[in-house]
């Protein structure tokens, strides 16, 4: 199969579930090992506010606790762009990218601050609403070319999938990803923590790069 | 052209474009998250109508998803409007705290939802479950039920493993699928449904 991940390297079986690693998925993959591997074992930083008009400055401190559990749901979403990105099944990929959308609405969640808590209920509003398109792009293709695999997608023996269903895909991935815009909307890479927010922003990346590859391949 | 799958992917697509236009209209937090519930159904109707096998399977994980995702919501909607949880134990009703009918109607319910079994079957059992802490209160140590949905999880995960594995043990496999999931949805019910913070250890 020549495609625009370049030569097939290695299949992995799981029953009629695929898992293929051509050089494209292979790269995306390390990257988000690397950086999962970053997470784990990076010291998150501390924020420090200043107030203004006076000479005082508070440091912003964490229970040991709410960090363990920041960092947990950081690898979360690090195992599972390293699923979306490695993935040869249409409607995994779309179950990681919801994965993706749930944990990022969690790593927001977890900042106690009332603006935050905001955005990251709006966020979750966008999560929540983009299944819709994400799901439904998947299920289209199914019906109309008859398979899920992206590997038999590819090879152009199948009804072509229609260009409807890769704009839902591509609406629906837009909406999952939509992390880095509100954490940048609520200034949350100054946050403390910030070290493991670095991985909403990667996730997002790495699905919208997947989700490219995906829609020209299929 | 017009055949019965589009029809029905039109309808669905237009009433996903009038809740659409709905959500934008609304202003109410509240009422939003109501709204992306009926996106849900919407969703669940349009992999329905594939109608195949694989679309039954697909049902159950975008039925979970959207589960996680109210579930994740409704905790971050609470915390952020800052609600408190009110401390009822129970109902607090006569009629159902002294007669024997939450008894019988919750094993009636179990008794039916492990005749069916898998997930349907869990879902009465938990149901059931459910019903019974309400009205009789409860002081059971969730740490157990916690456990055990763990345990069936691996019994589930196990059968999916033979399954692709050791096809020829289909049947233990299938048993041990049923059973887990079964165990698996009562106990997660059970827990939601009954978990409150601070009131059990």
């Amino acid at each position: 199969m020549s495609s625009l991940g370049g030569l097939s390297l290695y299949n992995l079986g799981f029953g009629d579930e695929i898992i293929y690693f051509t050089p494209f998925t292979i790269s995306l993959f390390i990257i988000a090992l690397i950086f999962t591997i970053f997470v784990v074992i990076s010291k998150p930083g501390r924020q420090i506010v200043i107030s203004s008009g006076k000479d005082a400055s508070v440091t912003k401190d964490f229970s040991d606790s709410e960090l363990r559990f920041h960092r947990f749901l950081a690898i979360g979403c690090g195992l599972a762009s390293i699923g979306a990105a490695v993935t040869g099944d249409l409607f995994n990929f779309s179950l990681f990218c919801a994965l993706v959308g749930i944990i990022n609405v969690g790593t927001f969640a977890i900042i106690k601050e009332q603006h935050v808590k905001d955005a990251s209920f709006q966020y979750g509003l966008v999560v929540f609403a983009a299944t819709l398109p994400l799901f439904a792009g998947a299920a289209v293709a199914l019906a109309v070319s008859g398979s899920l695999s992206i590997l038999e997608l590819s090879k152009s023996v199948l009804t072509p999938v229609p260009v409807i269903a890769k704009l839902l895909l591509l609406l629906g991935v837009a909406g999952e990803g939509m992390a880095p815009f509100y954490a940048a909307k609520t200034d949350l890479f100054r946050s403390g923590g910030s070290s493991y927010l670095l991985i909403c922003s990667l996730s997002s990346f790495l699905i919208f790069i997947r989700a490219i590859e995906i829609i020209l391949v299929i | 052209m017009w055949d019965s799958f589009s029809l029905g992917l039109l309808l669905v697509f237009f009433s996903a474009l009038i809740t659409f236009i709905a959500l934008i209209r609304e202003k109410d937090d509240l009422h939003k998250l109501l709204l992306l519930l009926l996106l849900q159904i919407l969703l669940i109707g349009i992999i329905a109508l594939i109608g195949t096998d694989l679309a039954e399977a697909m049902v159950l994980a975008v039925l979970l998803v959207g589960i996680a995702e109210i579930i994740a919501l409704t905790q971050i909607f609470v915390n952020k409007e800052g609600i408190t949880c009110k401390r009822v134990r129970s109902l607090d009703i006569e009629v159902i705290t002294l007669g024997k009918a939450p008894v019988i109607l919750s094993v009636l319910l179990i008794c039916y939802g492990i005749v069916l079994s898998g997930l349907a079957g869990g879902i009465i059992a938990g149901l059931g479950i459910v019903f019974f802490f309400m009205c009789n209160g409860y002081r059971e140590p969730f740490a157990i039920i916690e456990i055990a949905a763990g345990l069936s999880f691996a019994i589930w995960i196990i059968s999916f493993l033979v399954f692709m594995f050791l096809p020829q043990y289909w049947l233990f496999a299938l048993m041990g699928a049923a059973t887990g999931i079964l165990f698996q949805v009562l106990a997660k019910l059970a827990l939601a449904g009954t978990m409150w913070e601070g009131y059990h250890e």
